[in-house]
C-alpha cells in the first residue's frame, strides 16, 4: 500500500527519525510526542532507513548526518533520487555545522537544518516552517 | 713549495745522481721505470677504492634521505601543534557540556521539588514542561559521544605514528606505512563528517535559518 506524503502538519503523519545514538532517538521521540506526534518510527542509520522505506512511506524524515555505514546526507540523496520518496519532507538534525555541509544539504534538497543541541521550540519552529502550518 | 729530500737532507734527484755514480747503484732510468710500473700497478686498486667509497657515500646519502622521509611522515609538528591541542579542546568541550547538562537537570529537579502542589492541574503542566527541558538537556550525550569518538580517532593516528617511529628504531629505518591522514580521516572528509564544532567555529542556527 502506498501512502503519499502529507503536505499538512497532521498530528497523525508518519515520521521516521534516524540517528545512531539510541539516546538521541529516545529524546526525539519524546519531544515529538510532547508536540503531539505519536506516529514515530526509528532507524539507526541511512541504510536501515531506506529499508524501512521499502515497506512504508513516510511524510517526514528527521535524520542525523554522521552515521555508519550510511550518512544522513547519503540518505537524503537516496530519498530524493527515488521518485516514490522524492516528495518526503526531510529535516537534518546534526552537529555538523560547517557552512559547506549546510550548502551541500540544501543543494541535495533538504527542507530544513537544525544544529545540535537544539530545543523543543526550535524543532517546533522547523516543523511549522517545513509544512507552512502551525503545530497546534 | 718545499723540495723533497732524502734522509741525509739532499734532494732525491741529486741523491739519485750521486747514487748512479756508485758502482752498485741502480741507474736513475731504472728507478723511474720502476716507479712508473708501480704507479701503473696501483691505479686499478686506487680506482676500486674510489668506487667503493663512492658507493658507501651514496648508501649513506640514501639512508639519510629515507630517514628524513620517514620522519616527515611521523610529522611531530602536526601531532604537537594540531592534534594534541585539538584533543584538549574536545575534552574541554566534553567537560563543559556535561557540566551544563548536569546543572540544567539539577535546576529543573529543584524547581519541580519547590513548585506549589496545591493546584494539581498547574503542577502537572509545570512538571510536563520541565520534563521537556530535561530531554533537551540530555542531547549532550550525543554530542559528547561524537567528541569522544574524535579523540579516539586522534589517539589512533598518534599511536600509528609512534608505532612507525618504534619500527624505524628497532629495524634501523624500515620503510614506514603511516600516512599523514588516516583512512578514517580520509573517509570522513569525503562524507563531509567533521563532528561538533568547537566554540567560535561553525555556522549558527540563526545563520542557517536565513538560508532556508
Amino acid at each position: 500500500m502506498y501512502w503519499g506524503p502529507t503536505m499538512t502538519l497532521d498530528k497523525n503523519m508518519r515520521i521516521l527519525i534516524v540517528d545512531d545514538y539510541a539516546t538521541m532517538l529516545r529524546i526525539l521521540r519524546n519531544l515529538l510526542k510532547q508536540l503531539g506526534f505519536e506516529n514515530v518510527h526509528d532507524a539507526s542509520d541511512g541504510k536501515e532507513a531506506l529499508r524501512r522505506f521499502e515497506t512504508c512511506r513516510y511524510d517526514l524524515v528527521i535524520s542525523d548526518w554522521n552515521m555508519e555505514p550510511m550518512t544522513g546526507f547519503e540518505l537524503l540523496k537516496a530519498v530524493r533520487a527515488n521518485p516514490e520518496t522524492a516528495g518526503t519532507k526531510f529535516i537534518m538534525i546534526t552537529a555538523e555545522s560547517a557552512t559547506e555541509n549546510v550548502i551541500a544539504a540544501k543543494r541535495a534538497g533538504v527542507d530544513n537544518y537544525i544544529i545540535k543541541p537544539f530545543t523543543t521550540e526550535v524543532l517546533r519552529g522547523k516543523l511549522e516552517a517545513v509544512f507552512h502550518q502551525q503545530v497546534a | 713549495m718545499s723540495v723533497a729530500t732524502a734522509s741525509d737532507g739532499a734532494p732525491f734527484a741529486q741523491q739519485a745522481e750521486l747514487d748512479s755514480n756508485a758502482d752498485n747503484a741502480i741507474p736513475l732510468r731504472e728507478v723511474i721505470s720502476m716507479a712508473e710500473k708501480v704507479t701503473a700497478a696501483l691505479k686499478p686498486l686506487v680506482r676500486s677504492l674510489d668506487k667503493a667509497m663512492y658507493r658507501e657515500l651514496k648508501d649513506m646519502l640514501d639512508s639519510i634521505e629515507a630517514l628524513r622521509g620517514d620522519l616527515s611522515k611521523v610529522d611531530p609538528d602536526d601531532i604537537f601543534s594540531r592534534r594534541i591541542p585539538e584533543m584538549g579542546r574536545e575534552l574541554s568541550a566534553i567537560v563543559s557540556a556535561t557540566e551544563v547538562a548536569t546543572n540544567s537537570i539539577m535546576n529543573i529537579a529543584e524547581q519541580v521539588l519547590a513548585a506549589d502542589k496545591s493546584d494539581p492541574a498547574a503542577y502537572g503542566a509545570l512538571v510536563e514542561q520541565h520534563m521537556m527541558a530535561i530531554f533537551e538537556a540530555c542531547t549532550f550525550q550525543d554530542l559528547t559521544g561524537q567528541r569522544v569518538t574524535r579523540v579516539i580517532q586522534t589517539i589512533e593516528v598518534i599511536e600509528e605514528r609512534i608505532e612507525v617511529l618504534c619500527r624505524m628504531i628497532e629495524n634501523n629505518q624500515i620503510t614506514p606505512t603511516a600516512s599523514k591522514v588516516s583512512d578514517t580521516e580520509k573517509r570522513n572528509r569525503a562524507r563531509l563528517v567533521k563532528g561538533p564544532a568547537n566554540q567560535g567555529e561553525g555556522i549558527s542556527q540563526d545563520a542557517i535559518d536565513s538560508m532556508f
